[in-house]
């Protein structure tokens, strides 16, 4: 059972009892979205995509030009646009901001599946969007809905900035529409792009078992034309996100065999719809008993998920309660094996490790200069373990599935950093008793664990081998 | 010149040179055979890489992603001009190219296409093996595969340890504390994570040298090509090259699908560099999940198609050629009116590498990693027997 506490969070600190209802502990986690634990700098998205658009036109329409001929006074200068746009700090804060959470906050449970919702809506590796902008969207769009409906995130996430560009939208021009009219006229072709729409059906919503076809996904990618920043010559595409009635492919178009008029209303109709759909919900359940609990759910997993959701209306407060009491009635039956990140939170949490900078430290970056490298550290850590939250590869996130996580050189990963993070834990930490007390506390066999860290003198290693033991490695 | 649809079997000239010859065959048995898999994400667009020449179609869809200087393979078709290394292969006998072709998926999602690129399915993620892993298993391959990446691809799965080199920049604990771990490890029946251990500890690569290496794929390629070469080392490796989905700027000679195309470029030069001379027994082959429209877009992109092409490098080639049953760019030639078709099945072409390099009967293959589906047979006609 103590289990529950690493499934379902990161396991219990050293100033943390045991609760006397662990199932209540975490669910009384879930009704509110409380205000962020970091207490420093917290820049707003738009700020931020005020940066990237510093950064997009001082390079592309400034720099390129001036240095067209000068390739080392381009990457000069470029160096320098990089510091004076924060490129390297941002995503850094962005890090600290979302491991205290984790670590330091009253809700480590609302974390980790708000670390969830992150990778479902993921924006993966494009431009520089992790650099600048995609933490924000985590917090103000992801973490911020996860008291509503999950109606409202699907609709925000899908007419936020972040994954309208993320995903190309902004290509996405109806071919019978004015403005491709226009281009025609000037000899140019202006067309669909269905990757926003595909990804909306495949990936945040029904999922291919719904069955639609390449008509649907056209049909959907219609109703979705003309959503795009709007457009100026210094904004360029960071400008925030409308409807240009110019763009949308005019008559109703059917998905899934709704009919949607033409227009604005189109797009949130539609989500409505998607949303709602069995399937939607079935998927939704699926990738969180995943997540929590087996590569590979049953349908008794599933079906109090669902339940909540018809009964609550996708309530996302219901659905992860329900979620959390699954994974509580199978957290002895089941082990999941944890992603690098959550490894990692659940070491730093359980042993006290120093993870996160302080925000009086982080605080002391100016833009303009170049971030120290203590600045830095997070963003080098996650990398080296292989898996920088803001930097998946494709829009479906990263993998949930165990076997994608095991390699040689993962594991490699996870023997160094284990042995890393010792130095970092504070002296009194540095102790048999705090081991102890810590198995103790988070494992359900501590006589077996104790005894096979027993058999290595240095603590250093005893910490090396906790958290590296299947017991450990699976949650 | 106007194309329909025909057998092309076209070589260069020194291919028809060679061809007059009967060189006697020798023991290929025990020579150490080196297959290796290029995936390449996002969609590899076929028609930049390897375009057609004069097909006014063509030319007409993608009036400004048309690429200057290409460098001509045949009296058909033409070669990207950033791929030099693969076109210094070619002009050595030891490159090739099969065009209008893939893995039989045509409903243009990345994440199932890719699944099913690696599968070798039709069912996206009904099938946890990779097509590679399975017919190494077939062909008693145990710890044979070496991927150069952080994560095990899907593509290996199918045989139990596999190697992975993504260089860390740390040292590894001490000996007794991983022989500790792996017999906990044994003990709780994790066998998966015994196995992993035992490569890690056996590892002889993490210490060579000391510095760190850098993790460009051209370095993971002559790192790999030095493993491939050693008698005792992996028979099998696994790249992956990202960013070939480009919807918007994809571009002419300098655009983003021709960085892509570089970084392959470079995973080529570099894998014959290692190899050395024992290029002449390996054999080099790309995946992708689908090709790119014909039709460029509104944001001088393509979008998710069809067809695309694979690159083919190293001595087991038969010859270079351009190997394609091409079914032409008239509207009506097109899968679905916009794209090109896919005429042989991917699946065809990596059987019968398998059983090429693995020595295997290909209808084992067939059977057994691609139960029974219809493929042909292309040993004879791509590969040295």
């Amino acid at each position: 059972m103590k289990n529950f506490y690493r499934k379902v969070a990161f396991g219990l600190g050293p100033d943390e009892k045991a609760p006397s209802d662990p199932l209540e502990w975490a669910k009384n986690q879930l009704n509110n979205v409380p205000e962020f634990y970091w207490k420093g700098k917290i820049l707003p998205e738009k700020e931020l995509r005020g940066y990237y658009r510093e950064w997009v036109y001082g390079d592309r329409k400034v720099l390129r030009k001036k240095f067209k001929n000068d390739k080392d006074g381009y990457k000069r200068e470029k160096n320098k646009l990089r510091h004076a746009t924060g490129q390297k700090f941002w995503w850094n804060l962005e890090l600290c901001i979302r491991y205290s959470e984790a670590l330091k906050s009253q809700n480590p449970v609302l974390a980790k599946l708000w670390y969830f919702w992150g990778n479902h809506f993921a924006i993966s590796e494009k431009d520089f969007l992790a650099q600048y902008t995609t933490g924000a969207y985590q917090r103000e769009i992801i973490r911020a809905n996860m008291n509503q409906n999950f109606e409202k995130m699907a609709q925000e996430a899908t007419k936020g900035w972040s994954m309208i560009h993320h995903l190309d939208n902004e290509q996405n021009i109806g071919p019978k529409s004015q403005s491709a009219k226009w281009a025609r006229e000037k000899g140019k072709k202006r067309g669909v792009n269905e990757n926003h729409a595909r990804e909306l059906l495949e990936l945040h919503t029904v999922s291919p078992n719904c069955g639609y076809s390449q008509e649907d996904v056209i049909q959907m990618a219609y109703i979705m034309s003309g959503w795009r920043p709007e457009w100026g010559k210094k904004r360029l595409e960071t400008g925030d996100v409308h409807f240009d009635p110019n763009a949308h492919q005019p008559g109703s178009k059917i998905v899934l065999g709704k009919k949607y008029k033409s227009g604005r209303k189109g797009l949130s109709n539609a989500i409505t719809d998607l949303v709602n759909h069995p399937s939607c919900r079935e998927f939704i359940a699926m990738k969180l008993c995943r997540y929590l609990i087996t590569d590979n759910p049953t349908k008794e997993m599933m079906e109090p998920i669902t339940k909540a959701w018809e009964k609550s209306d996708g309530f996302l407060p219901e659905v992860h309660k329900a979620a959390i009491e699954v994974a509580f009635n199978y957290s002895d039956k089941y082990n999941k094996f944890q992603n690098p990140e959550n490894w990692l939170l659940q070491m730093s949490k359980m042993a006290d490790v120093d993870l996160i900078p302080s925000p009086a430290f982080m605080d002391l970056y100016k833009i303009g200069n170049k971030p120290i490298r203590d600045h830095r550290a997070l963003e080098y850590l996650m990398d080296e373990l292989g898996q920088h939250p803001y930097l998946a590869k494709q829009p479906n996130g990263w993998s949930d599935i165990s076997e994608d996580w095991m390699s040689p050189e993962l594991l490699i990963r996870r023997l160094v950093y284990a042995r890393e993070s010792y130095y970092k834990k504070s002296g009194n930490s540095q102790t048999k008793e705090f081991y102890e007390e810590m198995i103790e506390k988070n494992y359900d066999n501590p006589g077996e664990i104790l005894k096979i860290i027993g058999q290595h003198k240095e603590l250093v290693h005893k910490h090396v081998i906790l958290f590296n033991l299947p017991e450990t490695l699976r949650s | 010149m106007k194309i329909s649809r025909r057998n092309f079997l076209k070589g260069s000239a020194t291919t028809l040179f060679l061809a007059g010859f009967n060189f006697p065959v020798l023991a290929s048995n025990d020579k150490k055979k080196n297959l290796v898999i290029i995936m390449l994400r996002g969609g590899m667009d076929g028609l930049c890489a390897v375009p057609i020449i004069g097909d006014k179609n063509f030319e007409k869809r993608r009036k400004d992603l048309i690429l200057d200087k290409t460098i001509k393979l045949n009296s058909d078709f033409a070669l990207h001009p950033k791929l030099k290394n693969f076109h210094n292969l070619w002009q050595n006998n030891l490159a090739a190219i099969v065009h209008a072709t893939n893995i039989p998926y045509t409903k243009r999602s990345h994440f199932d296409g890719q699944n099913l690129m690696e599968t070798g399915g039709h069912i996206p993620y009904a099938i946890k093996t990779g097509w590679l892993g399975r017919g190494m298993k077939l062909a008693e391959l145990k710890g044979d595969g070496l991927a150069l990446a952080l994560p095990m691809p899907l593509l290996l799965r199918g045989i139990p340890s596999n190697d992975n080199f993504y260089p860390s920049k740390k040292r590894l604990p001490r000996t007794e504390l991983l022989q500790l771990l792996k017999s906990v490890y044994t003990d709780k029946s994790e066998h998966d994570l015994a196995n992993m251990m035992e490569i890690i500890a056996n590892r002889s690569m993490m210490n060579n040298g000391g510095t760190s290496m850098s993790r460009k794929n051209s370095s993971l390629a002559l790192k790999a090509g030095l493993e491939l070469k050693k008698i005792n080392g992996p028979r099998v490796a696994v790249f992956e090259v990202d960013g070939f989905d480009t919807h918007a700027a994809q571009g002419g000679v300098n655009g983003s699908h021709s960085d892509s195309l570089i970084e392959m470029d470079s995973i080529f030069k570099s894998l014959e560099k290692g190899l050395g001379s024992e290029i002449e027994h390996t054999l080099v082959l790309t995946l992708t999940e689908f090709g790119r429209t014909i039709e460029q877009n509104g944001g001088r992109g393509t979008e998710h198609g069809y067809g695309s092409a694979i690159f083919m490098a190293g001595g087991l080639l038969k010859q270079s050629q351009v190997y394609s049953d091409w079914p032409g760019l008239k509207k009506k030639e097109l899968f679905e009116g916009r794209d090109l078709n896919s005429t042989i099945d991917a699946r065809s072409v990596y059987a019968s590498a398998i059983s090429t390099v693995f020595d295997i009967d290909f209808k084992r293959i067939q059977k057994e990693v691609f139960w029974g589906d219809k493929l042909q047979n292309l040993s004879d006609k791509l590969f040295k027997s």
